[in-house]
């Protein structure tokens, strides 16, 4: 079973309150996508509109959230769906929860830029959130694209990344604490680029979660709390 | 007018036909209404008619005449011995009575026309009235007899419009009656005799007691055979029969049979029971096991219908439980099946005790006045007996034949209504 | 019956032939998923079933384990109430009905030649569709079976069968101060009780059930899979059932069949949430049936 339908439904209205839920989460995430761009680039340019920018979409994605919430539950009393359905109604919930968090984590780098304005650039670090950013928000992209094509290889691809984007995190952290023994006094504002690094692994991690879901939606494997070349394994198994 | 129409709203054309619709339902009903009419109308025509002419035959004239046991007249000595008062001639003392009422009656006619006033079986009556009572010898008394059915039709036409019946009554006869009447000595009274009498040549002393005896026996007959032979039939074929070109062979023959005329069967009881079983004519049991073939296809049929209707969810039930089919068909599908069965059964039985054509074939059409005792006496049938009564040149008999279709109808409709009791009574709802 | 049985499978068939093109995998033969068990009740092995030319059922293998809830499910006419019906011999009623194949009920096959099948059907209890209670008192129904069986030999043994039997059902306490009234008097849920006290009153090992539950409101549907799971400590049940949530709900293993092949045989959990085969998938899902 390597594809999924939402179609094909005796029920057609089934079919498009499934396909609903789809595009609305695929919407959602197109959101949080472009937060995500919207925040690193306030933060790496200094513009505090963009980030306010930011700050005031996050509003928009919690009332999104709330929505498929919604719309999921009403699925679940009207339809009671079973097997790929069901699953498929499980890990929309479970998308839009770690959507809105990755929204909050963009807003949290947000904030960072807004209070960088504020106090005078960082001396630096600003390279290796560019550098991570540009990772994090590929990895959002593809996973994007995976739940939309319901491609099992490509999120797994997307799980893999988010170990590179921790190797990524690793080293910034190793550079900014130099910065922060170079100049003591800068570091304030250095630790804003801690955060908002710090706030672009968690996103990874987040990304790497909806990957999980849609390996679960897709296969009916919970690959949840275990390394990549596991969740490798269990793939390769069920096939 | 097309712009009218055009205009015209969905529900505007929806009136406009409502109106026409509840016509055609109401002309509808009256097509039905009409059609129930005309079948009442027939109905109440029949039954008029025949309750028109047979009511009267459930009265009989009656003439008081004063007799005198003359031991003379009976040359009868001894009132007790049984066999003297059998030969014994009542008739002479009905003979002298009428002399002494009519004295100025002579000549040998004259007499003869006068004798003819009272039935020539009142003698049987008064010589059951000695035996019953030996010390009326020699004296007098007075005896309501039996009159001939010429002046029983003459009294009961005497007030018609039209007109009184004299028939055979010459004007001297008429006179007389006249006479009796005046002195209050005849009287209509309750026809006992019509149902206590066997068939007889003399109109007023005919009854149907005899072929309502041999009725029953041979209606007892058939129910006893058609209905447990129609019954086990009906349960093989539903059961237990492989369906196969053999049943359904025999299933196309019982339907078929169910059409034959009755006359067939009757020609088919003479050939075998008393043809090739050498069985007397005439008597029941042979009229029993014809109608019993003649009933049996609607029995089967019905009785098949109604094993047919028993849910199969009631026998699914059954055989679960582990019952065996014997269990089956007789905890539940004979149980569920009898009201159908036996109304079916009934009507069968219905339409045997008005059959005459078979019982033609074998005889029972015989002049029999004896009333049967049991199923292998010579007896007639009701259906036959009326038959033979509106074959009579009688006009006393023509009343006859209406009073006995009356009580003919009248056991129809009783079985008739014992049918639906029993359904309303054993049905189960399930 | 049984020519509405065929009408519905032509039906299917052609019904079938348009899905074909959108299922695209096609059903192989093999049974996917967990057939057998160690501990059967029942073994089935190889059933195929004809009805004159035409076979029913196709190559079917499964076992019911002790005291397992089995339920089967898939499309009308898909085989699954006419597999049921062979387990105690009830489609020997059927003339043009044709059976081989193994069905061996604790080591001895039932369409054996010396099995008699009247202790089989008192082995193996069923309980039909429509609630069916004879025309008979409440008493009378459930007294039915151990009568016919011999089993009570005193009143008062007989008196107590009834009791304890439409206590399992759960009947008792609705009934017990009118066991004298007729039992078709009862509501349909109750009519459904009353039908499965009667099959247990017999002490069946095995009860079969076949779509108990269909001609019945959701709140007696309730009280009677409440009372499945109950039976279900004593008794080993196969349920045939229209109702996916019902499969879901009291059986232990799901059997799905279509066109009478059995597809697939899962732990309930799994078939209902992740099954392993496309057909399954697609009847669970509502995508036809």
């Amino acid at each position: 079973m390597d594809k999924l339908h939402l179609d094909k439904h005796i029920s057609q209205q089934f079919d498009s309150e499934l396909e609903d839920l789809k595009s609305q989460v695929l919407e959602m995430g197109g959101m949080v996508e472009q937060q995500i761009i919207d925040a690193v680039e306030s933060l790496e340019s200094a513009d505090s509109k963009l980030a306010e920018k930011v700050m005031r979409i996050e509003d928009e994605i919690d009332l999104r959230e709330v929505a498929l919430d919604e719309a999921c539950m009403t699925v679940l009393a009207c339809r009671q769906p079973a097997a790929s359905d069901l699953r498929m109604v499980l890990t929309v919930t479970k998308m839009t929860r770690d959507l809105e968090r990755m929204g909050d984590e963009a807003q949290k780098i947000a904030k960072m830029a807004i209070s960088l304005t504020q106090d005078g650039a960082a001396p630096g670090g600003y390279e290796e959130v560019r550098h991570m950013g540009t990772q994090v928000q590929n990895m959002v992209h593809s996973v994007l694209d995976a739940f939309a094509r319901f491609d099992v290889e490509k999120a797994l691809n997307v799980a893999k990344a988010d170990k590179q984007v921790d190797r990524e995190y690793k080293s910034a952290m190793r550079e900014i604490v130099t910065y922060m023994m170079e100049d003591p006094r800068s570091i304030g504002r250095v630790m804003n680029i801690l955060w908002a690094l710090r706030s672009l692994e968690r996103i990874g991690d987040h990304t790497r979660n909806l990957a999980e879901h849609i390996i679960f939606l897709v296969k009916g494997l919970d690959v949840r709390h275990v390394t990549v070349s596991e969740i490798e394994r269990k793939i390769q198994k069920s096939q | 007018m097309t712009d009218k129409q055009t205009e015209m709203t969905t529900m505007d054309k929806v009136n406009q036909s409502l109106a026409r619709r509840y016509r055609a339902e109401r002309r509808f009903r009256a097509y039905g209404m009409a059609a129930i009419l005309f079948g009442l109308a027939c109905l109440v025509v029949l039954f008029t008619d025949i309750i028109g002419k047979g009511h009267s035959a459930f009265l009989q004239t009656y003439v008081a005449m004063e007799i005198t046991y003359d031991s003379d007249v009976l040359e009868l000595s001894d009132p007790s011995d049984s066999n003297a008062v059998a030969r014994a001639d009542f008739q002479g003392l009905v003979k002298q009575s009428l002399r002494d009422t009519f004295s100025d009656v002579s000549g040998r006619r004259d007499k003869r026309a006068l004798y003819a006033l009272i039935s020539n079986g009142a003698g049987f009556a008064l010589r059951d009235r000695l035996a019953n009572d030996p010390s009326l010898l020699n004296r007098s008394e007075t005896v309501w007899l039996l009159a001939d059915d010429d002046v029983d039709t003459y009294v009961k036409s005497r007030d018609d419009e039209g007109g009184a019946f004299t028939g055979r009554l010459n004007e001297k006869q008429i006179a007389w009656v006249e006479q009796l009447i005046a002195d209050n000595a005849v009287e209509k009274r309750f026809n006992t005799t019509l149902f206590t009498a066997g068939d007889s040549r003399e109109p007023e002393q005919a009854g149907i007691l005899g072929a309502m005896m041999g009725s029953l026996f041979t209606l007892l007959v058939t129910i006893a055979l058609s209905f447990p032979i129609g019954v086990a039939a009906a349960v093989y074929l539903e059961e237990y029969a492989p369906k196969n070109r053999f049943t359904d062979f025999i299933e196309v023959n019982i339907n078929n049979l169910a059409a034959v005329p009755s006359i067939i069967f009757g020609l088919l009881g003479l050939a075998i029971f008393i043809g090739f079983f050498e069985m007397h004519r005439s008597i029941p049991l042979v009229g029993g096991l014809v109608l019993t073939l003649m009933t049996l296809p609607t029995i089967i049929i019905s009785s098949r219908a109604a094993i047919k209707a028993v849910p199969p969810s009631i026998r699914d039930a059954a055989y679960g439980l582990g019952a065996s089919k014997m269990q089956v068909v007789m905890h539940h599908v004979l149980p569920l099946a009898m009201p159908g069965m036996l109304t079916g059964a009934i009507i069968g039985f219905a339409q045997a005790l008005g059959e005459t054509a078979p019982l033609l074939m074998i005889g029972m059409v015989a002049f029999i006045v004896d009333i049967p005792g049991g199923v292998s006496d010579p007896a007639t049938a009701l259906p036959v007996q009326i038959f033979l009564w509106s074959d009579s040149p009688e006009r006393a008999f023509v009343e006859r034949t209406s009073a006995a279709i009356m009580v003919l109808l009248a056991f129809l409709i009783s079985m008739n209504t014992l049918a639906i009791w029993l359904r309303k009574r054993l049905e189960r709802r399930w | 019956m049984e020519a509405v049985m065929k009408e519905t499978q032509t039906e299917n068939l052609t019904e079938r032939a348009e899905q074909k093109d959108h299922l695209q995998q096609e059903h192989t033969g093999e049974t996917v998923g967990t057939s057998f068990c160690n501990d059967a009740k029942m073994s089935m092995r190889n059933v195929n079933v004809y009805y004159g030319d035409k076979q029913a059922i196709h190559n079917v293998s499964l076992d019911i384990g002790r005291n397992e809830v089995v339920a089967m499910i898939g499309p009308s006419g898909c085989g699954k109430s006419t597999f049921l019906r062979c387990m105690n011999r009830m489609n020997d009623t059927i003339e043009s009905c044709r059976i081989d194949g193994e069905f061996i009920l604790d080591g001895a096959d039932i369409y054996h030649a010396k099995q008699d099948v009247v202790p089989l059907r008192a082995k193996v209890g069923m309980v039909f569709q429509k609630p069916n209670p004879f025309p008979k008192s409440i008493y009378d129904n459930v007294a039915y079976g151990p009568r016919v069986h011999g089993l009570a030999d005193r009143r008062s043994d007989l008196d107590e069968i009834v009791e304890v039997s439409l206590r399992r059902a759960g009947l008792w306490e609705e009934v017990k101060d009118r066991l004298n009234s007729p039992g078709t008097g009862l509501s349909g849920g109750q009519q459904q009780r009353l039908c499965i006290a009667r099959t247990i009153a017999v002490s069946p090992e095995v009860i079969l059930m076949d779509e108990p539950c269909s001609a019945l409101d959701p709140i007696a549907t309730a009280k009677i899979e409440e009372l499945i799971a109950e039976l279900s400590e004593n008794f080993t049940i196969a349920i045939v059932t229209h109702s996916m949530q019902q499969a879901a709900r009291v059986s232990d293993r799901t059997a799905y069949f279509h066109m009478g092949k059995l597809i697939e045989v899962n732990d309930t959990k799994r078939v209902f949430t992740n099954p392993e085969h496309d057909l399954t998938e697609a009847y669970i899902t509502g995508r036809f049936g």
